[in-house]
């Protein structure tokens, strides 16, 4: 796929404190990525900039090939849905739709038709006359997505626009997301701090942290493969230790030595092993990795059980209960053990 | 739409449920006649006798008390200047007097107070008859705890009680009868004044004076004859006067807290500042201090005749030549005094509007002329509503600034209203000069209605505001 918008060597700070540093990124066409980070990383900032809202200290941001450095943002082909809607108060569901496209004085049969046509996709057909603050928040949601895209952006960015629904609501939402972004061919990026809301729609995703890239990848690299410590605990639960790199295919942790499917390392470099709580299986002890269950929690697919191995706290989703005090010893397959780099800046 | 459904609604209900309270009350009264013990029964008609039968003698006597105290009140007709309270203060209330005062001393039966006594003899019936029920209430609670095998309380108890688990009623009692005795009962005096012919001839004591019905009302509303005359001017520069008032304040607060916040625009706090002070200043003496720069021998004339733009002192305020003239110069100067407040709120609101909704309008590619115009201004109208509404009415009765600047005037020969009365002080020179207290309370009935509609109107569209919110 073509790429659309390459990001390269972008820093930005505001009043002498970087924010960002050093960002290099591309975003294919059609695709939905997601900057995920936790609060105060540069997500909205990397968004405004992509936007148009603010500008770079150095670094550059192409569409299409072509520097946007000095084009406002109403020629840019990109449109933002923002965080708190941002509908106009005022303003009915059609007016606020229509805004843009009256600004841009198109006739009137056209703007009829493309607010009809948008708000069938958000599915709030007959809804032009409502008044926006008799709108439910996921109704206002879908007016300010309606507005983004009737604008027929190339590229759409979304500032954490499920934040402030309910748990099933944001579920409903974030599938539909996904269609509209299908049925569209629009490229969105997409920021959330909710890592599953991440893994669950993203085609790439950006993990941040400190205005700094961890990690571009698949949602199945970054759960798989995590590149450090943060992003493997980032994304989801994970049980991490430190370990030395034998050699090839054999790793040292918590006294024991184990056969792994990583190579490329130094002998006897220090590293971190991370091992998913679903990849471990428990079995009654045989003296390897012993420990004792020290509580279980009931989770509906899976029991969550915490076994407590020389003082360090392991998590297990297992579907197999445990009984408290019992016994166990943790074992593994080789595909389980994931040997990442240790870095001390990512502890 | 749904709205209108919702306020109908609510008035319904609000019928629906006084009819019920009276039905159930009604009801309550029989069931507690019919089993009630006989203590209960004898205090339908001896107050008190219920609480006496379960020994509780304080309160007993207390309810006991009240009703002789009442009856007594009510037979006897006690007498304040000549005037009775009780039984017969009922029949002077209708008739307002019937003996007229004589050349030679005699003094007349004093309608005033008559229907003074009339309204407060009303309100001591209806005191009378929460009493009563409170006496059946407690005879009766009495009966149901005996009859659940409990004591009956003691008065220590009851003390207690309001001391603790009932002490709103204690905290509300005063503010309940201040209430009725100060708002209530003079409101109900005026609004009955104007139902009589109260005016100026009438000096209570000497003369009668009488009930006329809507005589008042239909003389000045739907009459010709000069009082009408005079209310109509009076009431026409009213509203001219709070509309523009108010306008001029609000656009000119609203540019001004523009300007302020202009990024470019340096020493923003100081600004701030010296308008914050103005507002410090009390009103009436900024209104003194206009009065007094404005006035023959003031600076302003001092100062223009000197550079020789006229040859005889202006007359701004009361000694206008033309009513515009007075009517322009009050506009300016409550411009001058009101434009901080408007400036101070504006600038809240204008720094409160979203950033998301400008970049919002930005990306759909408006100029900053179209996002003032479609966006801010919308947005500030929207929200400042409320405040329009209120400071329109704030305007209506807008007394100080009339009555320190102009009094008033100027005067037409013949005419108490002046060129620059509003409603209030017209109001003020009608009972407190010349003694038309009829006409008065017509005319602050009239006011009241006009601003408390308007009140309620700022009220709900408030509130509408407030489901907003969740929005911003
Ligand atoms: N206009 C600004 N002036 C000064 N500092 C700013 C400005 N905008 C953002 N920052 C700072 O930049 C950093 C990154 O902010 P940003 O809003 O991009 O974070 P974020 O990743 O979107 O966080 P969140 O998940 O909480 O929305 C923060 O430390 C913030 O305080
Ligand atoms: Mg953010």
């Amino acid at each position: 796929m073509k790429k659309l918008i390459e990001i390269k060597d972008l820093t930005k700070s505001f009043d002498d404190v970087q924010v960002l540093s050093n960002i290099n990124l591309y975003i294919r066409e059609n695709e939905f990525i997601t900057l995920l980070g936790p609060s105060g990383c540069g997500k909205t900032t990397l968004l405004r900039l992509i936007g148009g809202f603010e500008f770079p200290d150095s670094g550059l941001i192409t569409f299409e090939g072509k520097d946007l450095k000095s084009l406002p943002p109403h020629d840019r082909k990109i449109n933002t849905v923002f965080q708190k809607y941002a509908l106009f108060p005022h303003l009915n569901v059609f007016h606020n739709i229509a805004f843009g496209l009256k600004i841009k004085k198109l006739p009137k049969q056209d703007i009829d038709d493309a607010v009809k046509n948008v708000l069938k996709l958000v599915k709030l057909e007959g809804f032009e006359d409502r008044n926006i603050k008799t709108l439910s928040g996921g109704q206002q949601q879908r007016v300010a997505i309606a507005r983004a895209v009737v604008n027929k952006p190339r590229l759409l960015l979304l500032d954490e626009p499920l934040a402030a629904l309910d748990l099933k609501l944001r579920q409903d939402m974030q599938y539909e997301l996904k269609e509209m972004q299908r049925a569209l061919g629009i490229t969105f990026i997409f920021v959330t701090h909710d890592q599953e809301e991440a893994l669950t729609m993203s085609d790439t995703v950006v993990v941040m942290r400190d205005g700094e890239i961890l990690q571009i990848g698949t949602p199945e690299d970054i759960y798989n493969e995590p590149k450090n410590r943060f992003v493997a605990s980032f994304i989801g639960e994970s049980n991490i230790v430190a370990g030395v790199m034998i050699k090839d295919y054999l790793v040292n942790f918590e006294g024991f030595q184990f056969t792994c499917v990583d190579k490329g390392f130094d002998p006897n470099q220090d590293v971190d092993v991370v091992i998913r709580p679903e990849d471990i299986e428990l079995v009654p002890a045989k003296g390897e990795i012993d420990g004792v269950v020290t509580d279980m929690i009931f989770k509906g697919v899976h029991y969550e059980i915490i076994v407590d191995v020389k003082g360090k706290e392991y998590v297990i989703h297992s579907i197999n209960p445990q009984k408290i005090g019992a016994k166990v010893s943790i074992t593994f397959e080789p595909e389980a053990i994931h040997v990442m780099e240790k870095n001390a800046k990512f502890t | 739409m749904d709205q209108d459904v919702s306020k109908h609604n609510g008035f319904i209900r609000f019928i629906q449920n006084t009819m019920n309270s009276v039905l159930s009350g009604g009801k309550q009264y029989i069931t507690r006649f019919k089993t009630g013990s006989i203590g209960t029964k004898m205090s339908h008609l001896v107050m008190g006798s219920g609480n006496i039968y379960h020994k509780q003698f304080a309160k007993g006597l207390i309810f006991l008390g009240l009703q002789v105290l009442f009856l007594s009140i009510f037979i006897f007709n006690p007498e304040i200047n000549n005037t009775p309270i009780g039984f017969k203060a009922l029949g002077n209330f209708i008739t307002l007097g019937t003996e007229e005062g004589t050349l030679f001393g005699a003094l007349a039966d004093n309608s005033m107070l008559m229907l003074l006594f009339g309204v407060v003899t009303f309100g001591l019936i209806m005191v009378f008859i929460i009493t009563y029920l409170t006496n059946i209430k407690s005879a009766y609670a009495s009966d149901l705890l005996v009859r659940s095998g409990a004591k009956p309380t003691t008065f220590k108890d009851d003390v207690t009680a309001l001391f603790d688990s009932r002490f709103h009623v204690l905290l509300l009692t005063p503010t309940i009868i201040g209430v009725l005795t100060f708002t209530i009962l003079p409101t109900l005096f005026m609004i009955f004044i104007a139902f009589t012919d109260f005016d100026r001839e009438v000096r209570p004591g000497l003369n009668l004076f009488k009930w006329v019905g809507f005589e008042n009302f239909t003389a000045i509303f739907t009459g010709t004859g000069e009082i009408a005359e005079r209310f109509f001017p009076v009431l026409g520069w009213t509203l001219i006067w709070a509309f523009f008032a108010t306008f001029t304040c609000y656009i000119a607060g609203i540019l001004l807290a523009l300007v302020i916040n202009k990024r470019t625009v340096k020493f923003k706090k100081l600004w701030r500042t010296v308008f914050i002070l103005t507002i410090a200043l009390p009103q009436f003496i900024s209104l003194l201090a206009m009065q007094q720069i404005l006035s023959e021998h003031g600076p302003v004339n001092a100062a223009l005749l000197n550079i020789g733009l006229i040859d005889e002192p202006f007359a701004f305020l009361s000694q206008a030549k033309t009513a515009t003239t007075a009517r322009i110069s009050v506009l300016t100067i409550n411009l001058w005094i009101g434009v901080p407040y408007t400036m101070l709120m504006t600038s809240g609101i204008l720094m409160n509007v979203p950033k998301d909704t400008y970049e919002a309008a930005q990306i759909d590619g408006a100029s900053k002329r179209q996002a003032f115009f479609n966006i801010t201004a919308p947005y500030i109208i929207f929200i400042t509503t409320p405040y329009l509404i209120t400071s329109f009415i704030g305007n209506i009765t807008s007394f100080n600034i009339i009555f320190l600047l102009t009094g008033g005037e100027p005067n037409v020969p013949g005419n108490i209203a002046g060129k620059t009365d509003l409603l209030v002080t017209w109001l003020y020179r009608l009972t407190i000069e010349e003694g038309d207290v009829n006409i008065g309370s017509v005319i602050a009935i009239f006011t009241f209605i006009i601003t408390a509609s308007a009140t309620l109107i700022s009220y709900r569209r408030s509130k509408a505001y407030k489901e907003e919110d969740t929005f911003q």
